[in-house]
């Protein structure tokens, strides 16, 4: 249903055409910012400031574009000025075409346009904009528990392919009318059937989509994992269903534990995504740096992935990841994000001066960010 | 900080309490009748009232009447033996417009949802197991919609009314009249691809 055979090896065949860039972003009352205008042309952009003057928030602006949420995981409310009603988003994106978004929110009023129209349905707004985020919380989906990885698989595929969020979401729901039966004491048997083939039909799409789309990062975490950490480290991407076999079968045989524990026990609601490394647990065996290398080779296979499907590389917004990584990481990721605005894309990356990082080369754009202010630096 | 008078607040937190009636429209309406000429007001609360008591639930069909049973139930005219069912007493409004059914309704009065505490016996589906017999009913049409609840609702009326000898039919679902494909979503290309049939 989904699968639209799209084969391109996603470094080598994004044409210089259809670059797609973020050109203006436009904040007012936003985080600490009381007004921000500022023109970005395609390429390499460095963000610098010492800590808290408001680096992130540019970057969390430019996410709230693209997806409509914030990648720190908060509210509306939270990334309003202090003491101002409401915020404001704007952008101008360019590539084939140019267009504009609008965004506000307020507690009592929300409005988002694209191109001067309102937008009524957000499968016809998402898209305009795709970035990916590399932040120090992505270390989570290699420590945290698999409900983070389950996440990153449902984000990329909602990104890639078209149906799979409407599935996703009808399948969360049958989940939760089901999961509300089971609390019930002595559920009606035959309710409670017409929900579960509700969560089977939608269940067997959700485990499809995941199959037919892990061999295909696979390969791509594996060779950013490579270019990053140097070295002879096998990484293996390995998608674990909770489902085997034939899910409505599974589920009826899981129906005495369910009746015990009073909830759904089979679903990919439950599937696991294994890290190996060297054939073990990453998280288990890995070091610190390994860690934090297969957590940013996850977000490139992501960010390669969109790229791919889609023929246009999503933005990239670098959040403090360089501080954390040793010389030699370092010197192994900055080609990568350096090819990235080479194949016609855009690059946003934070740092301090103290960990800026030596080796980027001078085709860059650097800004610094005081107090709220972003301003152009020269040299 | 002056506010409204108090009976203007009491008309416009009622008022605020109708669907679709936000506080600001709430307030606008309470002071457009407080100062408009006292028949408006006394129109409006007699119609209010009137439209209340008159209107009720139809005892068969459960559609909204003022004769009971309803005109449709009771119209000799149309088929017996088929029933179409829906969600809401609205549902019966929309389908008759087509006019395509000929046969009679049941409004189920909602749909099975465990998240809302909506359980079977929340809906008139014991009454509508009860007409299949004396209507001799041969086909029961769900018209129901296409959520996860609908479509759960549909399976459950489906595996109930097995075996009773009665035909169990859902309405179709893929394209709306008139528009291309280009404008479908795959999860009803998906749908419009299943429930296929052949021309000739």
């Amino acid at each position: 249903m989904w699968n639209r055979g799209l084969e391109l090896g996603a470094w080598g065949t994004l044409g210089q055409g259809r670059a797609v860039h973020l050109s203006r972003l436009r904040l007012r009352d936003f985080r600490n910012y009381g007004r921000l205008d500022a023109d970005f042309a395609p390429g390499f952009h460095v963000l610098l400031g010492r800590n808290a003057q408001g680096k992130t928030n540019v970057l969390e602006s430019i996410y709230l574009l693209a997806t409509l949420r914030s990648f720190r995981g908060v509210g509306g409310a939270q990334m309003i000025r202090h003491g101002a009603t409401g915020y404001f988003v704007g952008a101008n994106v360019t590539g084939a075409g140019d267009h504009e978004i609008k965004a506000y929110w307020s507690p009592k009023e929300r409005k988002l346009s694209l191109d001067g129209r309102p937008v009524r349905k957000l499968g016809e707004y998402l898209g305009t904009l795709r970035a990916v985020v590399f932040c120090t919380e992505d270390l989570q989906l290699v420590k945290g528990p698999a409900r983070g990885r389950r996440r990153f698989l449902d984000l990329l595929l909602s990104q890639t392919e078209t149906g799979y969020l409407a599935t996703l979401l009808r399948y969360t729901k049958a989940l939760r009318s089901r999961n509300a039966l089971l609390k019930q004491s002595g559920p009606d048997e035959l309710l409670l059937e017409s929900f579960t083939g509700e969560l089977v039909a939608t269940g067997n799409l959700l485990i499809a989509a995941r199959h037919q789309l892990l061999p295909r990062i696979a390969p791509l975490v594996s060779a950013s994992y490579q270019r990053v950490a140097g070295g002879r480290d096998e990484v293996e991407v390995v998608y674990q269903p909770a489902v085997r076999g034939d899910f409505a079968v599974e589920l009826s045989k899981a129906r005495a534990r369910e009746r015990v524990m009073r909830t759904t026990l089979v679903g990919p609601h439950r599937d696991e995504v294994l890290l190996r490394l060297n054939g073990q647990s990453a998280l288990a065996f890995g070091s610190e740096g390994q860690k934090r290398t297969y957590a940013i080779a996850l977000k490139m296979a992501q960010a390669e992935h969109i790229g791919a499907v889609h023929g246009v590389m999503p933005v990239l917004l670098i959040d403090d990841v360089m501080g954390e990584l040793d010389a030699g990481r370092r010197a192994g990721l900055i080609p990568l994000l350096q090819r990235a605005h080479r194949s016609g894309g855009q690059v946003f990356m934070t740092c301090t001066e103290e960990n800026w990082p030596v080796e980027l080369a001078s085709e860059l754009f650097r800004w610094t960010v005081e107090d709220g202010v972003l301003k152009r630096a020269t040299g | 900080m002056a506010s409204l008078p108090e009976p203007v607040a009491a008309l416009a937190s009622a008022l605020g309490r109708l669907p679709g009636v936000g506080p600001r429209s709430a307030e606008r309406i309470a002071l457009h009748v407080v100062q408009a000429e006292p028949s408006l007001a006394q129109h409006l609360a007699d119609t209010l009232l009137a439209a209340r008591q008159r209107i009720r639930l139809c005892r068969q069909c459960g559609a909204l009447t003022e004769p009971d049973p309803c005109p449709l139930c009771s119209d000799s005219t149309r088929a017996n033996g088929v029933l179409c069912v829906v969600e809401r007493a609205l549902d019966v409004l929309s389908l008759e417009k087509s006019n395509t059914h000929r046969g009679r309704y049941h409004v189920l009065g909602g749909r099975l949802s465990p998240l809302n505490g909506v359980g079977p016996e929340d809906l008139r589906i014991d009454a509508l197991e009860a007409r299949i017999e004396p209507e001799a009913i041969r086909e029961i049409i769900l018209a129901v919609s296409s959520d996860v609840e609908g479509e759960a609702t549909c399976t459950y009326l489906a595996r109930r009314l097995a075996g009773k000898g009665v035909r169990v039919t859902r309405i179709a679902q893929g394209l709306p009249a008139g528009s291309g494909l280009e404008y479908a979503d795959d999860l009803t290309l998906a749908r419009a691809l299943e429930g296929r049939r052949e021309i000739l």
